[in-house]
């Protein structure tokens, strides 16, 4: 498969109109840009958003494996006595009241202000908004990780020692109902931001894009599929075999995840393009 | 200009989150019994189901990266991610949290077998030849890589009455669900019937094996990561 990363025009008294139009002038960007006095590239212009939003991530998913560490043993071995209602279930309700909440707050800023920003941008202000862009899908890619791999490795590690009682065992409830729903609201999250600021690559014209359609596919049905876990668990009662076939449909959202290279690759074709403008030129927007 | 080394370092460094993730939840949940338990590493199938499961992600990432922008370390890349995300999991996880000695939980390491297919990739440039020689020489090395810290468990030791090894033993006296000896998928058969050429069958069946494990992560790669870029979908 080839990819081509020069979008080239045969005139280049075209390109130099066209990137004459994208210099119009848009309202967000000096607004930021004179507030922050960051250049778009900067660790502390566009790039803060991927910085603030993985340290966070990674502080919130560490002090609720602290918390686990901390109240597994001591209050969550027994479904039916206060302490787990105490401690658990309240865990359990908190964290799909934060997200839920937290993810529909997000969603609806990003199409509304989506909405009143301008269609036609400066180079850079395009190329911070791809920045950001990368530190969502970067802060997804980190969402990911807890949910396939650092908390599994709990659930697995809990039911070698434990036999369960009930479907919200402290390693579920971390996992399925913390990790997993924010896999969902990453992902929606970062194909509407796309969608709304990256119009030059993902132009309405073009239909819904694969790649988010396959990435947002990899974090839903990695969340339904907790329902067919815990079904077979109910059923069969494979507590001792990790690599028990029911398991094994949890592999599509790895799978199917792939796709988070198709956002990189799609943004960075763009940003050569602007680049190679640029230097044709020899200007910067 | 604008493209600068901030933009290598959030991507090596954010993609290694996901990439460590695909490749650790594919081991785990097709190989993940065998990669938990030193007393699960076996010479019947061990050498089979992991070098399969392992391979798959690698391939992907080695694919994008040679065919996006010509490196050929993207098995390499993924192999040093799972190392990590393997570690994290079983230092934090498996030992921290519900005290398992790391002498019976340590993971294995694709590492060695990573470098040796990227370069295969190098010289050969030929995803095809890759799958063929690399996959196999990715089982061999698999087992050469792994025989080293397994040794010491293999040793013989009297243990109630019984000789049993040494991994045996740690099963043994760390109780867990999977403890029943019938839960065992491990020397079952009559491939033991071969004797000392046990793991030898078992390494060429699971170099065919992990070939086309090779292909699923080509696949993979080439379809799901590739594929989508720059393609919508006009009705849904």
């Amino acid at each position: 498969m080839t990819l081509d990363v020069r979008q080239r025009t045969d005139s280049a008294s075209i390109e130099a109109q066209w990137f004459l139009a994208m210099a119009w002038p848009s309202i967000a960007l000096p607004r930021v840009m004179d507030a922050t006095h960051f250049g778009p590239t900067d660790w502390f212009g566009a790039w803060r958003t991927c910085v603030l939003a993985c340290v966070g991530l990674c502080a919130l998913f560490g002090a609720l494996s602290t918390y686990m560490h901390a109240f597994a043993w001591a209050a969550g071995t027994d479904a039916t006595s206060p302490q787990f209602a105490r401690y658990w279930l309240s865990l359990l309700v908190g964290e799909l009241a934060c997200v839920g909440v937290g993810t529909v707050g997000w969603w609806a800023w990003l199409v509304r202000s989506g909405r009143s920003i301008p269609a036609s941008v400066t180079h850079s202000e395009e190329v911070y908004r791809i920045a950001v862009f990368w530190g969502l899908v970067g802060a997804t890619s980190v969402v990911l990780y807890f949910m396939a791999s650092f908390f599994v490795n709990a659930d697995g590690a809990w039911h070698q020692t434990t036999v369960r009682d009930t479907a919200f065992t402290p390693p579920h409830i971390v996992m399925f109902y913390g990790a997993f729903p924010l896999g969902i609201t990453m992902s929606v999250g970062t194909a509407l931001y796309g969608i709304t600021r990256l119009t030059k690559i993902y132009p309405a014209s073009s239909g819904f894009p694969w790649s988010f359609f396959l990435l947002i596919g990899a974090s839903v049905t990695e969340m339904m599929q907790v329902a067919l876990n815990e079904w077979g668990h109910s059923v069969t009662i494979t507590e001792e075999i990790f690599s028990a076939p029911f398991h094994w449909p949890f592999v599509i959202y790895a799978w199917l995840g792939v796709a988070i290279f198709a956002l990189w690759i799609e943004t960075l074709v763009r940003l050569l393009s602007i680049e190679k403008g640029l230097a044709d030129l020899g200007t910067e927007g | 200009m604008y493209l600068d080394r901030k933009w290598d370092i959030v991507f090596w460094i954010t993609a290694a989150f996901f990439v460590g993730a695909a490749a650790d939840i594919t081991r785990l949940l097709f190989a993940g019994d065998w990669d938990f338990w030193v007393d699960w590493k076996d010479r019947q199938w061990w050498p089979i189901l992991t070098p399969f499961a392992t391979i798959i992600i690698p391939s992907a990432i080695q694919y994008i990266l040679w065919a996006v922008w010509r490196l050929p370390i993207g098995a390499s890349y993924t192999a040093a991610c799972l190392f990590l995300a393997s570690w994290v999991g079983r230092v934090y996880q498996w030992q921290d949290f519900v005290n398992y000695p790391l002498t019976l939980i340590w993971p294995a390491t694709v590492v060695p077998g990573a470098i040796l297919m990227d370069f295969i990739l190098l010289r050969t440039r030929s995803f095809v030849l890759t799958s063929i020689v690399g996959a196999m020489v990715w089982t061999l090395a698999f087992w050469v890589a792994n025989y080293i810290p397994l040794a010491a468990y293999l040793q013989p030791v009297q243990f109630m009455g019984h000789v049993l090894t040494v991994a045996d033993v740690a099963g043994i006296e760390y109780l867990r669900t999977q403890t029943p000896e019938y839960l065992r998928q491990v020397e079952n058969g009559t491939l033991r019937s071969f004797l000392d050429q046990t793991q030898y069958v078992s390494l060429v069946f699971g170099s065919t094996v992990a070939v086309g494990g090779y292909w699923i992560g080509q696949a993979l790669a080439r379809f799901i990561a590739l594929w989508p870029v720059g393609r919508g979908i006009k009705r849904l």
